[in-house]
């Protein structure tokens, strides 16, 4: 009988040991190339943007100068994965959005017919009032570009494709040095269950 | 020696029935990954959609004109609807793909879902409102 005893204690002991390793802060890898300049690293980094919001106002790289932010990229008329990633982009702008150290931004790449206007009527009609999430459209040439280099992410027009645009559902967390710091599957609750947690870990990275 | 009748008479509506049932429930299951695949994205599994964007199909008064809904389905929508008194506009794509059954599977399914009836919507009915004669 003791036997039995001893072995459940040891389970149990073995159990909390793994969580209490699973406890420690861990931290996120720096995705990108990367170079060694003088003996340092210097990684892929984000680089100056200019666009414009829902609201007509202009929205650059210094909009996030010290945030950490998410970027994607969609189009309003998308029937496939942009409702399942608005969805899931939701979720992130509920739990931050009264935190000024977090943004959301999501880039049409169909700015021929999202115009300022119709980004406005759509994020209202998501419920993204005042905060933190801006809805940008632009020069259609630089959202592509800085979306394949320096996002990482596949967008292009084919008209095979529903809506007439392929793109990736892509969401990807940027850190206040302009570093990504993860990519994740916008479609798939769990992956941004994983990035919720993840943008925890980053706020207390010093 | 009646009732050796009765029960083989009351076997036989009881498969009928269930005949009957069996259709329902090919068209219910049938229907409900259609809608899974080219619905729910926007509508949601739970049919409330989203937000203000996309409207509700479950509770939604839309759907006393059945019509209206096999048209949209095939079709697809441009402008401004009303639902339950909400303004939505969002296009709605059209569904070339889907054939007459699929519709009649996918509207069987919705209606049943969300309770809005408990029978079969025919092929017939389907190919009726897309072809009119």
């Amino acid at each position: 009988m003791p036997k039995i005893f001893l072995n459940i204690l040891f389970v149990a002991l073995s159990i909390s040991l793994l969580f209490s390793c699973d406890n420690s802060p861990e931290k996120l890898p720096i995705l990108g190339e990367r170079d060694f300049v003088k003996g340092d690293s210097v990684y892929h980094t984000i680089p100056d943007f200019s666009f414009v919001n829902q609201d007509n106002l202009p929205v650059t790289n210094e909009t996030y100068k010290g945030k950490i932010y998410v970027a994607d990229f969609f189009f309003t008329t998308c029937p496939t994965i942009c409702p399942v990633m608005k969805k899931q982009m939701l979720r992130i702008y509920e739990k931050y959005k009264t935190n000024p150290k977090i943004g959301i931004l999501s880039h049409s790449i169909d700015p021929r017919h999202d115009s300022v206007a119709v980004l406005k009527e759509y994020a209202a009609r998501l419920g993204v009032g005042k905060g933190n999430w801006n809805f940008v459209t632009g020069d259609r040439k630089k959202i592509y570009e800085i979306g394949e280099r320096s996002y990482y992410v596949t967008a292009g027009e084919d008209s095979a494709a529903a809506g007439g645009i392929i793109h990736s559902g892509a969401f990807i967390l940027v850190d206040t040095k302009r570093r990504i710091r993860g990519t994740y599957d916008g479609t798939v609750e769990e992956s941004v269950t994983k990035l919720l947690k993840d943008i925890d870990t980053l706020l207390l990275e010093k | 020696m009646p009732k050796i009748f009765l029960l083989i008479f009351s076997l036989f509506l009881l498969s009928c029935q269930s005949e009957e049932k069996i259709k329902l429930e090919q068209y219910y299951i049938g229907g409900k990954e259609i809608y899974e695949q080219n619905c729910a994205n926007c509508h949601q599994k739970n049919g409330k959609g989203l937000q203000n964007l996309y409207p509700p199909i479950a509770g939604s008064d839309y759907l006393k004109d059945k019509s209206k809904v096999i048209l949209a389905i095939k079709n697809g929508l441009v402008g401004e609807i009303i639902v339950n008194g909400k303004r939505y506009n969002q296009p709605m794509p059209a569904n070339n793909q889907l054939t007459n059954l699929d519709i009649a599977e996918v509207v069987t399914y919705i209606y049943n879902e969300w309770k809005v009836e408990t029978k079969i919507t025919e092929v017939a009915e389907v190919e009726a409102v897309l072809n009119p004669k």
